[in-house]
């Protein structure tokens, strides 16, 4: 059995094992002594992706097609510009809606687009 | 909905655990009991009908109000997959999955800039695996499906995908491909035409830094030719197409407030009855604005007629104006008939349901919604038919 589970905690099934997944030099202490087995660490990634960003690429595309354009208005290189414009317009104004919707609350967010669900329902009377 | 059979049968040792044989379907459930000495296997046997829709539209993935307004006919608010790729395309809700069909991008915007191709060009999309996914959807297998993020211009890291009882494909080309087309059970195409796009371009961009004009149009221009190439033939193969034309009730109106909406319905599509006015098959001119309602400027002006279109027999349900009241929207919905609805109101309450969303007012958010309907009439039919044909096979 490993030094951890020596320090007296009862388990309840022997056939239970251990297998710490931290080593740790020092005595640890938990609340909950139980749940050593379970020690993991969440690692939460957040990829956020600014509104502002979106913003500057749509600016830039837009001065990049027209310079491409101003050689030659038919070449694949300037329709495929512009269509980069269009793709990053959408993105943009997708981000805005969903910054616009989801700013305040999010509970209000939520609800607004499942009003059916318990925690959204409003009863009038 | 599935229909399953439980076996239940006396197994050796075993924990908890899972495995599914996709290609018989079956899932083996081991599960230990603590009460009892005796250990089960429960081997579970299901077949889901899934049925594919294809929406053609040019308007970006997902998001769409025409998404909303579908999955919310059907019950339950699509979602993107929790804990996944915030830039995921894809809306989950408990029946429908919705695919945008950008995700299968074999060039990314970079690839796509040094050939020198749009995104509307076949040459940038992988159809091969378009077609393999679909199909593996509809029979049930789940797939990982790659993410083509629209922010960074990349193709990220696939994502599960399991197989819903409706798939919606959402995008620029579900028509495109013809296998793609074979498995589409209904497929709807989003006609806008250039000036609705214009005015409609403009006011989405006009806030957006940098762009003017002139850069909107250039932008329209620059992608026609694509568009007229490779997007818009697939109207023909469409069973219904909402076309959203300028109004013809003001005279030079260029702000595309106010819209004249034809939704044009196949005739002879298995399960799908047209909706239609008064008579079916006739030619009918109506201005429900008069004596029992009274609307405001422009009013509201109806026409139903049959036509042809590209070679097919089609019945055309033409709104024209929008709807400022409750009891218009009301008074409208009654002298609609065929509208597979579940009870009487169902497309108001649809209607109000999402008032906030745009196109409320008038025939987009109409006819998208009966769409909905008729939809959702589609696949009670096409499971009912299934599930008829299975019983009588057993028998």
């Amino acid at each position: 059995m490993t030094t951890i589970a020596a320090s007296g905690l009862s388990v309840a099934t022997p056939r239970v094992v251990v297998v710490p997944t931290v080593r740790v030099s020092a005595p640890v202490r938990l609340n909950y002594p139980w749940k050593l087995g379970s020690m993991n660490r969440m690692v939460v990634v957040v990829k956020a992706t600014s509104e502002g960003g979106i913003s500057d690429k749509v600016e830039k595309s837009i001065q990049e097609a027209k310079e491409t354009c101003a050689d030659d208005p038919v070449s694949g290189e300037c329709v495929a510009a512009w269509d980069e414009v269009e793709e990053l317009s959408a993105a943009a104004s997708h981000a805005r809606d969903k910054k616009k919707a989801g700013g305040s609350d999010p509970l209000e967010e939520y609800c607004n687009d499942n009003p059916e669900t318990d925690e959204c329902r409003t009863y009038d009377n | 909905m599935a229909v399953s059979t439980i076996y239940s049968t006396q197994a050796l040792n075993s924990t908890h655990f899972l495995t599914s044989s996709s290609s018989s379907k079956q899932v083996f459930l081991y599960r230990r009991q603590p009460q009892t000495n005796r250990r089960f296997n429960t081997l579970i046997t299901c077949s889901q009908e899934t049925i594919v829709i294809g929406l053609a539209a040019d308007s970006g993935c997902g998001k769409s109000t025409f998404m909303r307004r579908l999955t919310s006919v059907f019950g339950g608010a699509a979602k993107p997959p929790k804990g996944g790729n915030p830039d995921s395309n894809t809306l989950i809700s408990d029946t429908t999955t919705v695919i945008c069909l950008d995700d299968y991008h074999s060039l990314d915007r970079y690839g796509r800039k040094e050939q020198k191709v749009t995104a509307l060009d076949p040459r940038a999309n992988d159809f091969d695996l378009m077609y393999e996914q679909v199909k593996a959807l509809k029979s049930g297998v789940a797939v990982e499906k790659p993410i083509y993020n629209h922010v960074t211009g990349l193709l990220d890291a696939p994502e599960l995908i399991q197989p819903p009882k409706i798939l919606v494909i959402e995008g620029l080309h579900p028509m495109f491909d013809e296998r793609v087309r074979d498995l589409l059970d209904f497929s709807i195409y989003l006609d806008i035409s250039n000036e609705v796009k214009f005015a409609w371009k403009i006011q989405r961009d006009m806030a957006e830094r940098g762009h003017s004009l002139e850069s909107i149009k250039a932008s329209i221009e620059a992608r026609k030719p694509d568009f007229d190439a490779f997007i818009d033939p697939q109207k023909q193969y469409a069973d219904a197409v909402i076309e959203v034309l300028p109004t013809q009730l003001i005279p030079d109106d260029n702000e595309g407030k106010v819209l004249r909406v034809r939704l044009i319905m196949k005739e002879g599509v298995k399960y799908f009855s047209p909706v239609y006015l008064f008579d079916e098959g006739s030619t009918i001119s109506w201005i429900p604005c008069g004596r029992k309602l009274t609307c405001s400027y422009p009013g509201i002006k109806f026409n139903y007629e049959p036509d042809s279109y590209f070679d097919h027999e089609v019945s055309v349900l033409e709104m024209d104006g929008q709807f400022d009241r409750l009891d218009e929207l009301i008074y409208v919905e009654s002298h609609l008939s065929n509208l597979s609805t579940k009870f009487y109101g169902e497309v108001t309450q649809q209607m109000l349901k999402h008032a906030d969303f745009p196109g409320s007012n008038n025939g987009t958010g109409l006819f998208q919604t009966i769409v909905g309907l008729k939809i959702r009439d589609l696949y009670e039919q096409l499971i009912a038919n299934k599930a008829t044909a299975r019983a009588e096979a057993k028998a």
